[in-house]
């Protein structure tokens, strides 16, 4: 039987990078394959190729035996190809069946007018012949990402694919949804269709795959099925080295606290409470870890405490003081440092050089500007100081932001905001979309920062990252603080249920630190 | 609106900001009456009498054909993701153009009915063209779509004027025959609101237009993918819609529809004067306020119009009366009811993608 | 290739549109226009009747070549020019030419007041914000320059009342402006009020209200024209080198220079700059590095009507010596002049004597020719709008290098395949 897709050969080229280099890759009809690798190694590239978004320099495309050359999505739609991009390409205004039916509508009165009934009834069938629990109804801004998935997927199930691609489908998911969602694939396996699948993630590819292919670089480094294969031996493939995975295992000395929030409300922009009095504190020589999916109101609690955001209720003290309703630069210029999710939104500004970046928060501070006028010299060495010390490349301070690697520019960031030498630092997603070498870097800095008595409040995402850095561990879930616990004793299971907003079934008590009030 | 949200959402603080110009202006309403009752013989009185007449509904139907066939036309537009600030142009060329095919059309004698029509159709033409460029300036090269509306806006208020000259050796053009008001019997003897049925042409094809609108938006599939388009064009793109094809129909949609109301504006007068801000004076960017407070509804845009268009009626009503008040200071009142309106709108709803280019093939 | 990839090449490319390729732009956006214009007049000169052509299409007929065709046109689109360009600077090229002329005091005297319109837009655009009101803004600081002014002058005469008089003429100028553009900054930082809309509106309301009150309150009884008494000569502009009737001071055009000195270092050396330029270019940015968004929005409108201000004060004591209605669409040109100048104070300076050539010029075009002198409000649209695409420019740019690039491969048999794909992929991201 022929493969499902084939493959052949593919180099794609964008100008100064080669993002595929002769990739081949081989589908069998019926299996779930994953396409593994780091950030960067071409993965997505390669699956925008079979999907039709990009037109490959060399090599063949193979779709169901026969030779294909897509010029647009649309023919890859044809095809039977169906792609489920990152970012769910839904339109939120619209109900889930306007979002499946779009650009296929079924049509009434001679194609005048959108039918609006069979539409409903045809998502509805879909729905329940692969037992997804959609209403057709809903709109898409008031159901759960999970949900949100699941349209994708009977988006490109309407038109009529056989093959599913889905690019980091787990990324925004609980550890409870993924299970669901690896249910989900075996459903669409028994029924013939294809589904191949993108991930960083080695235990999620070992899990839910029945082949993996690894890339590296841009080439096919390797196709394994996964009963032959381990972890130890897919890290390899996927980092071109053995992976040693160190922690700094040295026990912290935690102080005074630092940052004392209390019952701490926040609304985001559009009104609805995000933040639900939050209550916790952060020592100094500490890090203060907060884990839980993206969304469940860490973006807003963090901007309340750096002074984004005015909370609505509660009481934010730094060192003593309460700031909840200072302005944001009174918050800098008191000594608090931040890092902030968006590095190319809010961390720099992408047309300033590196000099003028580099006062980004202090471009009303006595040290580099006095009575008003700028000291573009100091502001000059402070750039170089900061581009030596962290090893910003390219070492050029008139660089422009927007020329250097998100590597890079995060580096940069992070330099200027220990130059703060503050006596808080709140880092969100630090290393996010940062190569591994800058990631260990700034690792580092961050445990630097905690042995030198400096409070760190870190908040991320990737949960073997925030458990190895953090002395203390929350968990946030639905604007809520679900439990503050040990980061050494806790599992990860543990933690996915907390992230999902259930209570493990260890009591909670037993995993709270001794000394926690709350 | 179906639109369903959250207690204390903005969505529900704007309307019930909406909701409170809406009582606003009922509660004036009950006052003028009361005063009307009270003290016949006030300005308070007078005016009451005034919105109540029903040649202040007529006129105000007249005055809010332009302003809604633009609105509608930005609607569109805006829907698809091009914020097309350049209606008020779109309306000075239509208003020009039309007035002077129909005369050229006419040649000596007086144009007749048909003659004006076909004028119309002219201007339509002339506006849809203009607003070609304009998307192809916006999608094709990509400028920002601000400056190329204030680009649009500015020809036209140069070109028509300089098109006058050459022409007619003045600002103003000739003068052409204006349509003939279609009156329904019966209907039209109703009290106040026989007004919506003793009207000019125009303004049943506002009516038609309108209703037609909201048929497209809500109930096709184009009207579907023009809303896509501005929330969010990749879902369009990666369904295998051209999001620049239906962005292109949209713009153009705004040009036929801003050319029939400044065909409208123009031949409803039988001239086009050229002098200043032109006789279109603002309507387009009143326009852009109506549908902005209509919610990006064509009947919501519709309403708002006909307020904005019955403060200019009114305006005109209290000159003929004689309030004492100085023109020029009542002429200025919906400019600034248009500056109120947006302050306690705030921040409208606008599609998600509005104003951004779009690429596709973009990752 | 992540979208974030893709906005980072986007933005690399914006960024590489280095000062060079802006002036580029520019001067071909410019040409463009022209062009676009010398169209223009053509067809109007075919629309309209003259008794003789102006101006004759048609070929050279050397050793006896038959006459094809000749069309001939009712206007002479080489004399517009002509006299548009050097008519502007008094006909440089005639014997007898002194730059002390009258036409080129009339072209230095509206590159005066545009360099503060062009300034007003300018620094608004830099903030992020579109200020289309620089005209109400103007109207405001014209009449309140004329109103302070004649309220004051009896206390003060002769050179006292010059040194006094034109300073607090040019305060009130800018405080009015500066609170009339205060409004829409307020508007849209507090109410989020969309700030073109509101602008635009104003502009209406300025000339509605300011017409009203010079009519019914303020109105010079001895004149039929809607104007207030005419300001004491005193409080008028000495007029340095040039003609004093040619209603035009070296000393203003040196206060406009001075400003841009002053703009540029105010944007580009000071904490308030650098929140301004950081809130124009990524407001999110600015927030973060604690910039007070609402009060740099109200603070950069209100700079913004300052400078419109001025230049009103300016046009009221310098050119017209009382305030009339029916003030000349500087506003909008100081638009022109902004964009054109890529919204660079120094550029402003530019692009400011390249208008002002053109509507001194436009008043010797209509009395040379019978061209209507609107056709400077159409240049005036185009400008904008060629200046608004970069792209078709660099499209344009990008087709001729290919054509010779091609050129140059077919000539040379060594050409390889990638070369051709490195062309493709330049493509796409062209």
């Amino acid at each position: 039987m022929a493969d499902a897709v084939r493959l052949d050969g593919i180099t794609k080229r964008f100008p100064g990078v080669v993002a595929n280099d002769d990739v081949t890759l081989e589908v069998e009809r019926g299996s779930v394959h994953a396409l593994l690798g780091e950030n960067g190694a071409g993965k997505t590239t390669l699956m925008n190729v079979l999907y039709g978004l990009y037109q490959p320099e060399e090599g063949r495309v193979v779709v169901d035996g026969e030779e294909q050359s897509f010029e647009s999505p649309g023919d890859a739609i044809d095809a039977g190809v169906g792609m489920i991009h990152q970012h769910f390409m839904l339109v939120d205004t619209m109900t889930v069946a306007e979002n499946i039916t779009l650009g296929n509508e079924p049509r009434k009165w001679g194609w005048l007018a959108v039918d609006r009934e069979q539409a409903r009834r045809e998502v509805r069938e879909l729905s329940e012949r692969y037992g997804f629990a959609v209403e057709p109804d809903a709109r898409i801004e008031t159901v759960s990402v999970g949900v949100q998935q699941r349209v994708e997927i009977l988006k490109a199930l309407y038109r009529g694919a056989d093959v599913l691609i889905l690019d980091e489908p787990t990324a925004v998911l609980t550890p409870q949804e993924v299970e669901e969602l690896l249910a989900v694939f075996e459903e669409l396996t028994a029924a013939g269709k294809t589904v191949i699948f993108i991930t960083h993630k080695l235990g999620e590819a070992m899990e839910a795959a029945d082949e993996i292919t690894v890339l590296r670089d841009g080439k096919n480094v390797g196709s394994v099925s996964a009963d032959d294969t381990d972890r130890e031996a897919l890290a390899e493939l996927m980092v071109g080295r053995e992976v040693l995975m160190e922690t700094d295992a040295r026990p912290s000395d935690p102080g005074d606290e630092t940052l004392c929030v209390d019952g701490l409300t926040v609304e985001d922009s559009r009104g609805v409470t995000v933040v639900d009095g939050v209550s916790f504190g952060v020592r100094a020589g500490e890090v203060f870890g907060i884990a839980g999916v993206d969304g469940n109101g860490q973006s807003e609690l963090v901007e309340a405490i750096t002074g984004l955001r005015e909370p609505t209720a509660g009481r934010v003290d730094f060192e003593g003081r309460d700031v909840a309703d200072w302005s944001r630069i009174d918050h800098i210029e008191a000594g608090m440092a931040y890092i902030p999710e968006d590095r190319q939104e809010r961390g720099l500004v992408m047309d300033f050089d590196l000099v003028e970046n580099g006062l980004l928060g202090s471009q009303h501070a006595s040290a580099f500007a006095a009575g008003g006028r700028i000291d573009w010299d100091r502001a000059r060495d402070h750039a170089e100081a900061v581009v030596e010390e962290y090893d910003v490349r390219p070492p050029d301070p008139d660089a422009r932001s927007v020329s250097l690697s998100g590597g890079n520019q995060q580096k940069f960031i992070v330099g200027r905001e220990f130059e703060r030498d503050p006596s808080l630092l709140v880092a969100t997603h630090p290393t996010r979309g940062v190569d591994i070498g800058s990631t260990e870097f700034i690792n580092d800095r961050l445990l630097d920062l905690r042995n030198a008595g400096g409070a760190v409040l870190l908040v991320s995402s990737k949960l073997d990252e925030v458990q190895m850095l953090s002395d203390r561990l929350a968990v946030m879930h639905g604007g809520e603080l679900m439990a503050v616990v040990d980061p050494d004793d806790v599992t990860e299971e543990e933690l996915g249920l907390l992230m999902a907003g259930e209570e493990p079934s260890r009591s909670l008590s037993s995993l709270r630190l001794a000394g926690e009030e709350s | 609106m179906s639109d369903a949200r959250a207690d204390g959402s903005p969505l529900a603080d704007r309307f019930s900001k909406r909701t409170g110009i809406t009582v606003a202006v009922g509660v004036l309403f009950v006052l003028l009456a009361g005063a009307r009752l009270a003290f016949p013989d006030t300005i308070a009185g007078d005016l009451f009498a005034i919105v109540t007449d029903r040649t202040t509904l007529g006129a105000a139907l007249r005055f809010a054909v332009p302003i809604t066939l633009a609105a509608l036309g930005g609607i569109f537009a805006e829907k698809s993701g091009v914020i097309n600030i350049g209606l008020e142009g779109l309306l000075i060329i239509s208003a020009f153009t039309a007035v002077y095919a129909t005369d050229t059309i006419a040649g000596e004698g007086a144009a007749t009915q048909a003659e004006l029509w076909l004028g119309l159709l002219v201007g339509v033409v002339a506006s849809t063209l203009l607003a070609g460029l304009f998307a192809v300036v916006c999608i094709e090269f990509r400028a920002d779509q601000i400056i190329a509306g204030l680009a649009v806006w500015l020809i036209a208020l140069g070109l028509a004027p300089f098109a006058s000259q050459v022409v007619y050796d003045g600002p103003n053009t000739a003068s052409v025959t204006t349509p003939a008001t279609v009156t329904i019997p019966v209907l039209a003897e109703i009290p106040f609101f026989g007004a919506l049925f003793d009207a000019s042409p125009f303004v049943y094809l506002m009516f038609i237009a309108v209703g037609l609108s909201w048929y497209v938006l809500n109930r096709t599939a184009f009207g579907r993918h023009v809303r896509a388009a501005g929330e969010n064009p990749k879902a369009l793109d990666t369904a295998g819609v051209s999001v620049s094809r239906v962005r292109y129909a949209a713009v153009l949609l705004s040009g036929v529809l801003s050319g029939a109301g400044g065909g409208a504006l123009a031949l409803s007068i039988g001239q086009f004067t050229g002098n200043g801000a032109t006789m279109v004076n603002g309507k387009g960017f009143i326009a852009i306020v109506t549908y902005l407070f209509g919610n990006y509804n064509p009947v919501g845009a519709f309403l708002s119009a006909l307020l904005f268009a019955g403060l200019d009626a009114l305006q005109f009503s209290l000159q003929t009366v004689g309030t004492g008040l100085p023109s020029s200071l009542v002429r200025v009142i919906p400019f600034v009811t248009v500056i109120l309106v947006l302050a306690l709108v705030g921040r409208t709803q606008i599609p998600e993608a509005a104003g951004d280019h779009y690429e596709s093939g973009e990752d | 290739m992540s979208w974030r990839d893709r906005v980072e090449r986007l933005l690399a490319r914006l960024v590489a549109a280095s000062a060079t390729e802006r002036l580029a732009i520019s001067l071909a956006a410019l040409f463009s226009s022209i062009l676009v214009g010398t169209l223009l007049v053509l067809v109007a000169g075919r629309m309209t009747a003259c008794s003789s052509a102006a101006f004759v299409l048609t070929h050279p007929t050397p050793f006896g070549v038959p006459r094809l065709f000749a069309v001939g046109f009712c206007y002479d689109p080489i004399a517009v020019y002509d006299r548009l360009f050097l008519g502007a600077l008094g006909d440089p090229f005639s014997a007898g030419w002194s730059p002390r002329n009258a036409q080129m005091a009339v072209t230095l005297r509206e590159t005066t007041v545009l360099i503060f319109t062009g300034l007003s837009v300018a620094v608004a655009f830099r903030a992020g914000v579109f200020n289309i009101g620089t005209q109400g803004q103007l109207v405001v600081g014209g009449f309140a320059t004329a109103l302070t002014v004649l309220a004051a002058a009896p206390a003060v005469s002769g050179f006292v009342g010059t040194l006094t008089l034109i300073p607090l003429g040019l305060l009130a100028g800018a405080v009015g402006g500066g609170f009339y553009g205060a409004i829409p900054g307020a508007l849209k930082a507090y109410a989020d009020a969309n700030e073109v809309i509101t602008t635009i509106m104003l502009n209406f309301v300025a000339t509605g209200v300011v017409g009203y009150l010079v009519l019914n309150q303020f109105k010079d009884p001895t004149s039929a024209a809607t104007q207030t008494r005419a300001l004491p000569s005193y409080a008028d502009f000495p007029a340095v080198v040039f003609d004093p009737r040619s209603n035009f001071s070296l000393i203003a055009l040196a206060f406009g220079i001075s400003l841009i000195v002053a703009v540029y270092y105010l944007l580009a050396h000071t904490s308030f700059g650098y929140d301004l330029r950081t809130s124009g270019l990524q407001p999110e940015a600015a927030e973060y590095g604690g910039v007070d968004a609402a009060r740099t929005v109200v603070a950069s409108f209100a700079l913004s009507g300052a400078l419109g201000g001025l230049g009103g004060a300016l046009y009221v004591l310098m050119i017209l010596g009382n305030y009339q209605t029916g003030v000349p669409a500087y506003g909008f040109d100081g638009i022109t002049v902004s964009i054109l100048a890529g919204n660079n104070p120094v550029g402003v300076g530019f692009a400011a004597l390249l208008f002002g050539v053109l509507k001194s010029g436009t008043t010797v075009v209509d009395f040379a020719t019978d061209v209507p002198p609107q056709l400077v409000g159409v240049l005036r649209g185009l400008i904008i709008l060629f200046v608004a695409m970069p792209e078709f420019f660099r499209l344009l740019g990008g087709r001729m290098d290919r054509v010779q690039r091609r050129a140059r491969r077919l000539g040379s048999t060594a050409a390889t395949d990638g070369g051709e794909q490195a062309d493709d992929g330049g493509d796409r991201n062209e």
